[in-house]
């Protein structure tokens, strides 16, 4: 059981190999394009492109969902298996984060920040397998971003609309415009610093490529047939940088994405007034209820 | 070539990436956190439970042994006590006996005390009674004649009479 769900976590990204084999027409690698497009659903606002962004992060998703069934299948209190540990540890890891960068009342963002890095950094390793890595989609990443913004606002918002109007209004009133700017900002910069830096790794490796493969072209050019065309330069340099820009720089951008929506969400919440208004609300209903209650009493 | 350019916004799209990381959320949640959570608590009520009934056990041995203790400490007097009648027993039995046996030493002491007196007395008398007669027989032989033997005998009584007081 737990092969065969291991089995099913795997062939969600075997099939993105397939349909890109299928269906991409092939590169010689030194192309800069986006994300490859199937087909387009006919909607207002210019259509909805089903590219191969859209199937990627579907295809980690699907993955990510049979991986959790793996690691959670058959959950034990004692003798656990290699699984449940590894289950564990991921779950209090991100607790662990959660409640040190946002506190206790902010629990619940536990699944979400595991969400934001277990999308973020495996939909960037999926260049690992050569496919095309959704992050380096600006709308991918935006749809993020745009979910960051919603609930930053929808937490400044608890305390109430006059405190969050007010809240653009400091330190000093003349600056709102400043401030809300900066709102708008948060969201766009955030998807911007992730997408930018996951397609820059990718532009980087192809440059690089192609300057290997001139230089190789360059330096064996005269060998006789096959051989003056290989690109031998290619070999082990681009695989090195690619520890780098796809390994190392995926997982920093999963880890800074979630960490700064960790930091804006528990920031913009204005706690004091959020537990001020809670206090008054009760004592409100209360009061209500004790009226209530004489007047049944009459 | 079919292909998105490098940047282009795209309004879905944003909205079902949007969605697909709600998606994800909820499956973290419910396949990932909630039933690792569940274990977890779970873990930590067997963990609570074994320690209570450690706790109990082991509050359960220490009574035992505190009563252990005290009758361990009241079987102590006991053996004590027991010890002390039976030597304070022993020691009355051993006077009785030492008395008893003083008793006897002193009784034999003096019957044969009483024995030698008597024997003393009696071997006296024999004396005396020899002396007389041999004395008598002595005078008759001497005087050769019949000497009244009452008058003899009260001399001779008064003779060693006189020797013993001397």
């Amino acid at each position: 059981m737990t092969v065969l769900l291991l089995i099913l976590a795997i062939l969600p990204i075997i099939a993105g190999i397939v349909i890109k084999v299928m269906f991409v027409p092939a590169s010689n690698g030194i192309d800069i394009t986006g994300a490859h497009i199937f087909f387009t659903i006919d909607l207002p606002f210019g259509g909805l492109p089903i590219s191969e962004s859209q199937i990627n992060s579907w295809l980690v998703i699907l993955s990510l969902f049979f991986f959790c069934l793996f690691l959670t299948y058959g959950l034990k209190t004692k003798d656990m298996s290699k699984r449940q540990i590894v289950a564990e540890w991921i779950v209090e890891k991100v607790e662990g984060l959660v409640r040190s960068n946002m506190g206790e009342f902010f629990m619940g963002f536990g699944p979400f920040i595991c969400a934001i890095l277990g999308l973020s950094a495996c939909s960037s390793l999926l260049t690992l397998v050569g496919l095309f890595p959704p992050t380096s989609d600006i709308n991918i990443v935006g749809g993020w971003a745009m979910m960051t913004f919603i609930l930053i606002t929808y937490y400044k918002f608890k305390a109430g609309p006059l405190i969050y109007l007010k809240s653009f209004g400091e330190p000093v009133p003349f600056l709102a415009p400043l401030n809300i700017i900066s709102e708008v900002a948060t969201p766009i910069s955030m998807a911007f610093r992730h997408y930018g830096n996951v397609l820059s790794g990718s532009i980087i490796s192809v440059l690089i490529a192609a300057l290997l493969t001139t230089l190789s072209q360059l330096i064996f050019g005269k060998l006789p047939g096959f051989l003056g065309e290989f690109p031998f330069l290619r070999i082990g340099l681009p695989a090195i940088l690619s520890v780098y820009f796809d390994l190392f720089s995926g997982g920093l951008q999963a880890f800074i994405f979630s960490m700064l929506t960790m930091l804006y969400v528990s920031g913009g919440f204005p706690e004091d007034e959020y537990f001020k208004r809670k206090r008054l609300k009760e004592a409100k209903k209360q009061n209500k209820q004790a009226i209530e209650n004489t007047n049944g009493g009459i | 070539m079919n292909n998105l350019d490098i940047i282009s916004v795209n309004i879905w799209q944003i909205l079902i990436s949007l969605c697909n990381l709600v998606i994800l959320f909820l499956i973290f949640k419910k396949f990932l956190f909630a039933p690792v959570k569940k274990i977890l608590a779970k873990r930590q009520a067997e963990v609570a439970s074994v320690y209570d009934e450690a706790q109990k056990e082991h509050d359960d041995a220490m009574e035992l042994k505190s009563s252990w203790d005290e009758k361990m400490r009241t079987a102590d007097e006991e053996a004590d006590r027991i010890v002390k009648e039976a030597v304070e027993k022993a020691e009355n039995r051993n006077e009785v006996l030492l008395y008893e046996s003083r008793e006897k030493a002193e009784s034999i002491l003096r019957k044969a005390k009483a024995e030698a007196e008597r024997t003393k007395a009696d071997a006296e008398e024999e004396i005396r009674k020899e002396i007389v007669d041999v004395s008598s027989a002595l005078s008759e032989r001497v005087l050769g004649r019949e000497i009244n033997m009452e008058d003899h005998r009260n001399l001779i009584d008064s003779f060693i009479d006189n020797l013993e007081d001397k």
